[in-house]
């Protein structure tokens, strides 16, 4: 418990204007996206800079107070979901682009930028930030950062952790240390690619520099309708062994796309197997490799195939894609997002097996997928009020996480471990591994005040289950979806 | 056996015979060289030296043995058995190898399929994957596709204290945990020892072709490459080559066959008077030349993109001032091979020289392979990082008894 000496500490630190102490704002903080959890903090503190950070965590080291790094609090796993008692550090203040260099094309900025606003900054010039979570008009560097977020186009394009070049970090100790260098290759352990993705375990980054990319030249998307998942699966695997890169390979089942259909009128193919190609790049280049994938897809069957002729049809294929998971909603009262990976070629099987397993429980299962990269993001739908099919769905998704890794996958392609799936880590990982992440931790971190009880499982705990999906009010407001 | 007074070199051998087989261990100096069959014996090879204060050095071909500091080790742990590609997942485009094989074997199997793991280290007919990883080589592919860090996605570990440990796994897109394969690329062994690594693969680049520009400096073509990086085309590589003789600008690119043309033209007009021909794929070899004499300082430079043709022009000049033979290739990524030839007091002011240009933008200076007249005379990494402190504290949880490569990286880790 915070006492009114430790109150008066942080005012010194981050001002009175930089403290929230009220319980009624306090209630502002107590969950992210993962809405289902929720635990009230402390204190808030709003620092404006980096010495206000360190200054907070030299307290929290002192007083052995437990700290929560918080970026827009769009996290889908709990990352930030504050400590009993702890300090929720938002980093909402600290949001200026502090620097752009074009001719290294890199950007500098501090954690609370949104991700958007960073392209937003560059594209006069040509350049964008490549990582595009769904919610990048709306989250921040520091939560990708600490997330290692991905988006649409990591196929190409890769994660946050291949676009961050360095990182200035405030240690849980209150030191502040430099990662990594604008150059590549600073002599010494990589530590801006430990840090990246370790979901505020480490400390708090309160300056990142990016990397930003080249606009291509032209962007094409291709729409294709088929029979089954499985065809249109086979077609994705046909275009990588055909060689190319595309930008995008998305795949959305029956269900998905009617749900879709039902929100955004996308004009999408009634169809079991639904593919979307992106391709960039010069030209001549995409023109000619989109024909050989307009081939590729009728020799699997595929019955309709449209590329988008303007940028606003391509607009709206993509906006029925990233409405898949809200559109669930319309479809059914209630259900559970998941975030597992396979090898992509598990796909067929996958698939069999979760609509049996789903079948057996009188449940279904919408599936929405990164299909380049095996990114899987099942849909448990279900109705709360039928007594126990809760229960039921929880214990489904929660399943079908354990059979990604069963096939050679991950419990996460993008959205953390968090609180949700500390257990499902212990699923994958075995002792020894965990054991060895931990010396990372305790280098870093020895008495466990950054973001503690995250990612980790915790011994003599129950299995926790992942919680129902509550809509995150930026979905129901409309400036997000989840995808 | 220096580290250890209690064990005799005859035990030391019979224990590590034990756990390899009689024929797997032979004797090298005073050094002890044991050849593991798989992970397991790595495991037990190392609970016994660390157990016995026994200073280790993983190797695999030997091709980098000398890069960073000296190190006398106890037992040598030669990879070289552990040489299979184990899993070649072709349409998952993911491959599973062991550290001990080479990187042409495994490149040629991966090609059966027509894909490669997108990087062009040095002497990849010897070097291995684990020391190239280790020492976090990487060559002009660069550009395209990144380096190690955003080709490994997976891989087995041994621990000082024989712990065997995964991280990341065998899919691209995975955020579980954190990623330890990224702290222990370019660790030079001192972490734990690389024994498998999973990476994620490309598709082989069919068509390519390469052009080079000639000029008398370097300096000129700071415009034209600045053109080249801010155009839509994605060259596959960019190199800068300058000698006394003469600088070239180096692009290749990788296309659609019947876009290539088009390309030309386009880099054509790009620079404009400076003359430009289609040249051979043997440019692509001039960085791995500049190791080609012996006596020879080999520096690892990185600088800011944008300051490559400058840093490439004043080297020319501080070398042709100090009488020194110089020849750099420099990537536009900022990855510069730099090779220095002349009097050894020369050969440091230029280097001292160079770290002092570069402090502000931030660029290091490693000295890769030096001439024994400079051992003990430079710090061959000069890292001056004021995250130190932490990479020290990272070595002492995973090898706290420095058993492993002990002194060879940074501030003597
Ligand atoms: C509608 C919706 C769509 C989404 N789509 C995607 C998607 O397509 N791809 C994807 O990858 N994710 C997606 N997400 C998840 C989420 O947006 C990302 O994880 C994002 O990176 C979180 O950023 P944030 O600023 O909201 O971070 P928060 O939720 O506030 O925090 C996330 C984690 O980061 C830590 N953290 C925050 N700032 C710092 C800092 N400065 N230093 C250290 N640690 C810090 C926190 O402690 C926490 O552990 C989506 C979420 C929603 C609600």
């Amino acid at each position: 418990m915070l006492t009114p000496s430790h109150i008066t500490e942080l005012r010194a630190a981050v001002g009175a204007e930089g403290l929230i102490t009220e319980q009624s704002q306090l209630q502002t903080y107590e969950c992210d996206g993962l809405t289902n959890f929720r635990v009230l903090p402390g204190a808030v503190v709003l620092p404006c800079n980096a010495q206000q950070v360190q200054a907070v965590v030299r307290f929290c080291a002192r007083h052995k107070v437990p700290f929560v790094s918080r970026g827009a609090g769009t996290g889908l796993s709990g990352g930030a979901l504050p400590a009993a008692g702890g300090i929720v550090i938002s980093l909402a203040r600290m949001n200026r682009i502090l620097e752009v260099d074009i001719a290294n094309r890199l950007v500098v900025v501090e954690p609370g930028v949104i991700n958007a606003h960073v392209t937003q900054r560059v594209a006069s010039q040509g350049y964008f930030y490549a990582p595009d979570p769904s919610s990048q008009s709306v989250c921040t560097i520091g939560g990708n950062v600490a997330e290692n977020s991905g988006g649409a186009h990591c196929l190409k394009y890769g994660f946050t952790v291949t676009h961050v070049l360095a990182l200035e970090v405030v240690l849980p100790s209150g030191e502040l240390v430099q990662l990594g260098s604008p150059t590549l290759d600073a002599p010494g352990y990589d530590l801006p690619g430990v840090f990246v993705g370790s979901e505020g375990t480490l400390g708090v980054a309160t300056k990142i520099t990016l990397r930003i990319v080249k606009r291509p030249e032209v962007v094409q998307t291709l729409l294709a309708a088929f029979d089954s998942i499985q065809a249109a699966g086979q077609t994705v695997s046909d275009i990588i062994a055909a060689r190319m890169l595309p930008s995008a390979l998305e795949i959305m089942d029956a269900l998905s796309i009617q749900a879709a259909e039902a929100a955004v009128h996308a004009h999408y193919p009634v169809c079991n197997g639904l593919l979307l190609v992106e391709l960039d790049g010069p030209r001549s280049e995409v023109e000619a490799l989109m024909r050989e994938v307009q081939a590729l897809c009728r020799n699997n069957g595929a019955w309709e195939v449209r590329v988008a002729q303007s940028e606003q049809e391509r607009a709206l294929v993509w906006k029925g894609r990233k409405a898949a998971f809200a559109a669930v909603g319309r479809i059914s009262p209630n259900y559970i997002v998941q975030d597992g990976v396979i090898p992509r070629t598990a796909l067929p099987r996958l698939l069999s097996e979760i609509d049996r397993m789903a079948s057996a429980e009188g449940l279904r299962v919408a599936n929405v997928f990164h299909a380049g990269d095996g990114n899987l993001h099942p849909l448990v739908l279900y109705d709360r009020a039928i007594l126990g099919q809760e229960e039921k769905a929880l214990d489904l998704s929660y399943r079908i996480l354990h059979l990604c890794v069963d096939n050679g996958g991950s419990i996460t392609g993008e959205h953390g471990v968090g609180k949700e799936k500390q257990e499902a880590l212990g699923y994958m990982f075995s002792e020894p591994d965990l054991a060895t992440m931990q010396l990372v931790r305790c280098a870093f971190d020895p008495e466990s005040i950054a973001n503690p009880d995250k990612v980790f499982p915790r011994p003599r705990l129950c299995a926790e289950k992942p919680g129902p999906y509550t809509p995150h009010p930026l979905e129901t407001a409309g400036i997000a979806e989840i995808f | 056996m220096s580290t250890s007074a209690a064990l005799t070199l005859e035990q030391g051998m019979a224990h590590l015979a034990s756990i390899v087989g009689q024929e797997h261990v032979r004797l090298h100096g005073d050094t002890i060289v044991a050849s593991p069959a798989d992970t397991q014996q790595i495991a037990e090879i190392l609970r016994f030296a660390d157990a016995n204060r026994l200073a280790v050095m993983p190797i695999g071909s030997g091709s980098k043995q000398s890069w960073g500091n000296p190190v006398e080790p106890d037992v040598q742990l030669n990879m070289t058995r552990l040489d299979a590609l184990h899993e070649h997942a072709w349409q998952d485009m993911t491959c599973t190898v062991q550290a001990g094989c080479s990187w042409a074997a495994m490149q040629a199997e991966l090609a059966q399929h027509g894909q490669m793991v997108a990087l062009d280290p040095l002497w990849p007919e010897r070097a291995t994957v684990g020391g190239i990883v280790a020492s976090n080589d990487s060559g002009a592919l660069r550009l395209k596709f990144g380096g190690l860090r955003d080709l490994i996605i997976g891989m087995t570990i041994v621990l000082a204290d024989g712990t065997i440990a995964k991280t990341g796994g065998k899919v691209v897109k995975n955020v579980a945990g954190y990623d330890l394969h990224k702290l222990m690329t370019g660790s030079f062994g001192t972490l734990g020892v690389i024994a498998e690594v999973n990476f994620r693969l490309h598709p082989l680049e069919d068509h390519t072709r390469t052009w080079t520009a000639v000029a008398p400096d370097a300096a000129i073509f700071a415009a034209p490459l600045r053109a080249l990086m801010d155009s839509q085309m994605t060259p596959s590589s960019v190199q800068l080559r300058t000698s006394k003789q003469a600088c070239a600008l180096d692009i290749r690119i990788a296309a659609q066959p019947e876009c290539l043309d088009e390309y030309a033209a386009r880099i054509q007009s790009i620079f404009g008077q400076i003359a430009i021909a289609e040249s051979s794929e043997a440019v692509w070899q001039a960085r791995q030349q500049l190791f080609d004499k012996n006596d020879a300082v080999v520096l690892k430079v990185s600088v800011l993109p944008s300051e490559l043709c400058s840093i490439s022009a004043e080297l020319q000049q501080w070398a042709a001032a100090e009488a020194l033979d110089i020849a750099t290739v420099g990537q536009a990524t900022g990855l510069m091979t730099v090779a220095l030839h002349g009097a050894p007091d020369a050969e440091i002011a230029l280097i001292e020289r160079l770290r002092a240009r570069l402090t502000d933008s931030g660029g290091s200076v490693v000295a890769l392979q030096i001439p024994d007249s400079l051992r003990g005379r430079i710090d061959v990494w000069n890292c001056h990082s004021n995250a130190l402190p932490l990479m020290r504290e990272i070595k002492r949880r995973f090898d706290p008894n420095r058993i492993l490569n002990p002194g060879r990286f940074v501030g003597n880790i």
